[in-house]
C-alpha cells in the first residue's frame, strides 16, 4: 500500500488525532503566554528575581523532552494532564524573553511623556507599552508554539493525545504492514501542523499590529 | 510649617512656588539639586539655562514630580502639591521634552485628546478641544487628526507635543528643550510662533535649555545655573546682559560680547525681519542711532518698545538679540 493510500484509508483517524494535537499545543501555549506575560510585568520591579525566572525557565528547555514527560509520570499520570502541563513548561521562556525584551525596548521617551501625563503605572502598562511590545511579545508566542507542536508528539510516551501516537504506535511495530507508513503519517502530520500555525501567526501579527506602527 | 494650607489670593501669589527644594539621589555624596528657592509668576516665562549636569532638568522634573524631591516643599497656585496625588499633579501641568514622545500607535488626535479623556471629557467635547488645539498650533485638522506620530516630520511632531500639553488647558507648562532636536530653521519658526502664542494665552512656563540664545530670546526672566546646582542669577534679560551677577554667568553669556555689539550697531542694521507692525510706543528713535543709545533712551523712560521711523517696531528683546554675535549673518 502506497503512503497515499494509507491516508485516504486512515484520513479519519488522522485527522481526529491532528486537531487533537494542535488542540493540545493550543492550550498549552495559551496557558504559558498568561503565565510569562505575568511572570514579566510582575518582575519588573526585582531585576533579580526577572533574571532568576530566566534563566529557569531557560535551564527548563535543556532537559531533553522523553526524560520531562517520563518524570511527570509518578506525579500526573497518563494522558492529557502530564501533557499540557509539559508543553507549557516548555512554551514559557521564548515568550518571557520576548515579554522582557519588547518591554525593554518601548521607547523611554514615550513612557516620560505619558507619565508626565498623569498615566498611572497600569494605564501606562495596558494603553503604551503592552501595545507597543506587542510585536515582539507575539513573535515569542509564535515561536514557542512551533517548538511546542514537535514536543507535543512525544507525548504519546505518557499515552497524550494527539499524532505522536502515529509516530509511536508506528515505530514499536517496524517491520509490520504499514508501519512505515503510519509512523509517517504522525511525521508529516506534525509538520502540516507547524506550518499552517506559523502561518496563522503571521496573519494574526498582521491584524493585531497597531496601524500606527507600520506606517 | 508656616505656610497657609488654603490658596491665598489668587493676584499675588505666586504661580510657583520652590520652597528649598533640595534633591539627592540615593548613594550620591552630593546634591543633583542644591536647596532653591524659587518663585515664578502667573503668566511669567521663566528659562532655566546652564551646563549640563546644573541640576535644571531635574528642577523641572521635580516641579510635576516625575522626580521626587529628596527636601522642601513646592506650591503651584497657592497650593502645596509636594504630597498630593502626582497623577492628578500631572493632569493639570502640560509637560513638553525635547524627544517629543507621542504614543505611535495612538492618532495625532488621540495624542492630544489624551488627558482630556482621562480626566472625563466627553468625547464631543475632547474631539471640539482637539480641533481647536491644533489650529492653535498651525497644523490643518483635517489634514492631521487622523495621521500617525511617525507620518509627521519633527517639527510638526513637536507642534502636537505643544498642543498635546495645552489640551486641558492647564495654567502651568513645563518644557524641557522642546526645541532642542529641531532643526535650526525651524527651530526658529517655533520659537517665533510659541512666543506669539504665548502673547495669546499668558501660560507660566518654565523652560529648560542649554543654548543662552534661545533664553534671552523667550524668557521674561532666566535663571542661570552654575555646576553644583547654584543659582547665579535670576533676572531678566536685559539685568543678564547689562549686569552679570558673576563672572561664570559672564562667561556664560560669551563674555560681555554681545553688550559691546549694542553700542557698534545701528539700529538699521537689524535684519527687517525682527521688526514688528507700527503701533503705539514710548520711545521714538532714527535707524542711524545705536542700539545702545536707543536702549538707554528706552531705559531712563521705562519703556519696553521702540517706533523707528520707517521700520516698525522693536522691543528690548528684539534688539538684545539682533546684537548677539551671529546677528546680522546671513538672516533666514
Amino acid at each position: 500500500m502506497s503512503f497515499f493510500d494509507y491516508l485516504g484509508e486512515n484520513s479519519e483517524r488522522i485527522t481526529f488525532l491532528l486537531i487533537q494535537h494542535v488542540q493540545v499545543v493550543l492550550v498549552a501555549v495559551g496557558i504559558a503566554t498568561v503565565v510569562a506575560v505575568t511572570i514579566a510585568v510582575g518582575t519588573e520591579r526585582t531585576p533579580r528575581l526577572r533574571a532568576a525566572s530566566l534563566s529557569v525557565t531557560g535551564t527548563i528547555l535543556t532537559i531533553p523532552s522523553f526524560a520531562l514527560f517520563g518524570l511527570m509520570i509518578p506525579i500526573f499520570g497518563l494522558g492529557v494532564a502530564p501533557t499540557i502541563l509539559a508543553l507549557t513548561v516548555y512554551a514559557i521562556f521564548p515568550i518571557l524573553r520576548n515579554t522582557v525584551t519588547g518591554l525593554d525596548g518601548v521607547d523611554a521617551s514615550v513612557v516620560d511623556a505619558a507619565r508626565g501625563m498623569g498615566m498611572g503605572p497600569w494605564r501606562r502598562l495596558g494603553r503604551i507599552r503592552l501595545p507597543l511590545a506587542w510585536p515582539v511579545i507575539l513573535n515569542g508566542v509564535r515561536v514557542a508554539t512551533i517548538m511546542v507542536v514537535a514536543i507535543a508528539a512525544i507525548g504519546a510516551a505518557v499515552q497524550g493525545p494527539g499524532l505522536g501516537q502515529l509516530i509511536f504506535r508506528g515505530l514499536s511495530r517496524t517491520g509490520g504492514a504499514n508501519a512505515l507508513n503510519e509512523a509517517l503519517s504522525g511525521v508529516v502530520g506534525v509538520v502540516a501542523v507547524a506550518l499552517i500555525l506559523d502561518a496563522i501567526f503571521i496573519l494574526i501579527a498582521r491584524l493585531t499590529t497597531p496601524r500606527g506602527l507600520h506606517v | 510649617m508656616s505656610e497657609p494650607t488654603t490658596p491665598r489670593d489668587s493676584t499675588t501669589e505666586p504661580m510657583i512656588r520652590l520652597v528649598e527644594v533640595t534633591k539627592r539621589y540615593d548613594g550620591a555624596d552630593v546634591d543633583a539639586v542644591a536647596p532653591l528657592m524659587m518663585e515664578i509668576g502667573r503668566g511669567e516665562f521663566v528659562v532655566l539655562v546652564g551646563p549640563s549636569g546644573c541640576g535644571k532638568t531635574t528642577t523641572l522634573r521635580m516641579i510635576n514630580r516625575l522626580v521626587e524631591p529628596s527636601g522642601g516643599e513646592i506650591w503651584i497656585d497657592g497650593r502645596n502639591v509636594t504630597h498630593v496625588d502626582p497623577d492628578d499633579l500631572r493632569r493639570g501641568i502640560g509637560y513638553v521634552i525635547q524627544q517629543v514622545g507621542l504614543i505611535p500607535h495612538m492618532s495625532i488626535e488621540q495624542n492630544v485628546g489624551l488627558v482630556p479623556q482621562m480626566l472625563g471629557w466627553d468625547k464631543p467635547t475632547v474631539t471640539a478641544r482637539v480641533e481647536e488645539l491644533l489650529e492653535l498650533v498651525g497644523l490643518d485638522p483635517a489634514a492631521y487628526r487622523s495621521r500617525y506620530p511617525r507620518q509627521l516630520s519633527g517639527g510638526q511632531q513637536q507642534r502636537v507635543g505643544v498642543a498635546r500639553a495645552l489640551a486641558a488647558d492647564p495654567p502651568v507648562m513645563l518644557m524641557d528643550e522642546p526645541f532642542g532636536a529641531i532643526d535650526p530653521i525651524t527651530r526658529d519658526r517655533l520659537q517665533d510662533e510659541f512666543l506669539a502664542l504665548q502673547q495669546r494665552i499668558r501660560k507660566t512656563i518654565v523652560f529648560v535649555t542649554h543654548d543662552i540664545d534661545e533664553a534671552l530670546r523667550l524668557g521674561d526672566r532666566i535663571a542661570i545655573f552654575a555646576d553644583g546646582s547654584r543659582l547665579a542669577q535670576f533676572a531678566t534679560p536685559l539685568e543678564i546682559l547689562t549686569t552679570p551677577a558673576d563672572d561664570f554667568v559672564r562667561s556664560f553669556i560669551g563674555e560681555g560680547a554681545a553688550i559691546r555689539r549694542l553700542s557698534l550697531l545701528r539700529i538699521g542694521d537689524i535684519e527687517p525681519a525682527r521688526f514688528r507692525p507700527a503701533g503705539d510706543a514710548g520711545v521714538r528713535a532714527k535707524p542711524d542711532e545705536t542700539v545702545a543709545v536707543v536702549l538707554e533712551r528706552m531705559l531712563n523712560g521705562s519703556a519696553n518698545r521702540v517706533e523707528v521711523q520707517g521700520l516698525g517696531q522693536l522691543s528690548v528683546q528684539d534688539m538684545l538679540l539682533a546684537t548677539g554675535p551671529e546677528a546680522g549673518e546671513a538672516p533666514q
